[in-house]
């Protein structure tokens, strides 16, 4: 091929040129697609592992119109809100890490990287602190759990989706948060350069894809609880 | 294809409107709308999917490849949406 043939680029570190573009990819942009599309499949096998869980939550939010009406009135609503505020601002960073990882800036990108995984933190915080305070409230479902209301399994089971997906939710957050400190040390080993950045751009998009999956449990969790209605 | 680069004045739109819906959304709560208030939440969750996935995701701007991906996932997760619903909606209970 080409390829072969051809000079590196200038700024592929030395020691690194293999990185660039491995050899059973005909062209760098070929190596790029392919990691795209791989990361974007890999993003619809979560689509389908969240969506089964927002079906399931339809379901018996039909089933218990009251009882989860009742649930989300429990709901810290500003909290809720300013920790959309804060995934927002972590996915922010995070587009900026691609684009700084794009442009070969790695200073800066270690910098964003860092950034994000600190804003990410704090919304963890926020997360735990709410799940504290429900525990405290004996809302967590199981043997403590406590109700005085009629459609008490109901109000059970509002819980225990609130749990399992904002749960599920905070697992992928903390394993991103994993992946962005290996980000972190690859850059300062200098691993990334304007040619090779391909993992950035697709713990990117994950990023991305666990902010946008809360951006629905926010909606259904904690916007219907203000107004009581089936 | 190349790789897509978006420049940085369009995030910082996308993210300043992101954050305008969150506020909006949040404010709308407080409204009585009935049960147009799931509605309005839901619709202003997807627009804002589709911000973050459209920019800081790149999708706008990736191969054909990636949004025929894309476009399966969604349209198989409405599948199941729509289908389980036809069932639970028309139920006598």
């Amino acid at each position: 091929m080409a390829s072969t043939t051809s000079p590196p680029p200038p700024d592929v570190l030395p020691g690194r040129e293999e990185l660039a573009h491995r050899e059973h990819f005909a062209t760098p942009e070929q190596q790029r697609e392919t990691a795209m599309a791989g990361m974007w499949i890999f993003l619809a096998t979560e689509i389908m592992m969240f969506g089964a869980l927002f079906m399931a939550y339809t379901v018996y939010r039909l089933g218990h119109p009251l009882a989860f009406a009742e649930g989300s009135k429990d709901m810290e609503i500003v909290l809720g809100s300013i920790n959309t505020a804060i995934l927002i601002t972590s996915s922010f960073t995070m587009a900026l890490a691609a684009l700084a990882a794009q442009e070969g800036n790695t200073r800066l990108l270690g910098w964003l990287l860092i950034l994000t995984i600190l804003i990410g933190l704090a919304f963890l915080g926020i997360k735990f602190t709410e799940y504290y305070n429900h525990y405290q409230d004996h809302k967590a479902p199981g043997v403590w759990f406590e109700s005085n209301l009629s459609d008490r399994g109901g109000l059970e089971m509002f819980y225990v989706f609130y749990f399992i997906m904002t749960g599920l939710h905070a697992i992928h957050m903390i394993i991103g948060i994993g992946i962005l400190f290996v980000l972190w040390l690859m850059t300062l080993f200098g691993r990334f350069s304007r040619v090779y950045h391909s993992p950035v751009i697709v713990c990117g998009l994950y990023w991305g894809f666990v902010d946008i999956v809360w951006v629905f449990l926010f909606a259904i969790f904690y916007l219907p609880g203000l107004h009581l209605h089936g | 294809m190349a790789e897509p680069t978006i420049r940085r004045k369009t995030h910082v739109y996308a993210y300043l409107g992101l954050l305008g819906l969150t506020l909006i959304t949040t404010l709308l709560a407080f409204l009585d709308m009935g049960p147009f208030n799931s509605v309005v939440a839901l619709t202003i969750a997807v627009i804002q999917a589709a911000l973050i996935a459209g920019v800081f995701m790149h999708a706008l701007y990736e191969t054909v490849l990636v949004r025929v991906i894309l476009t399966g996932a969604v349209l198989w997760f409405l599948i199941m949406i729509i289908l389980t619903m036809t069932d639970y909606l028309t139920r006598n209970a």
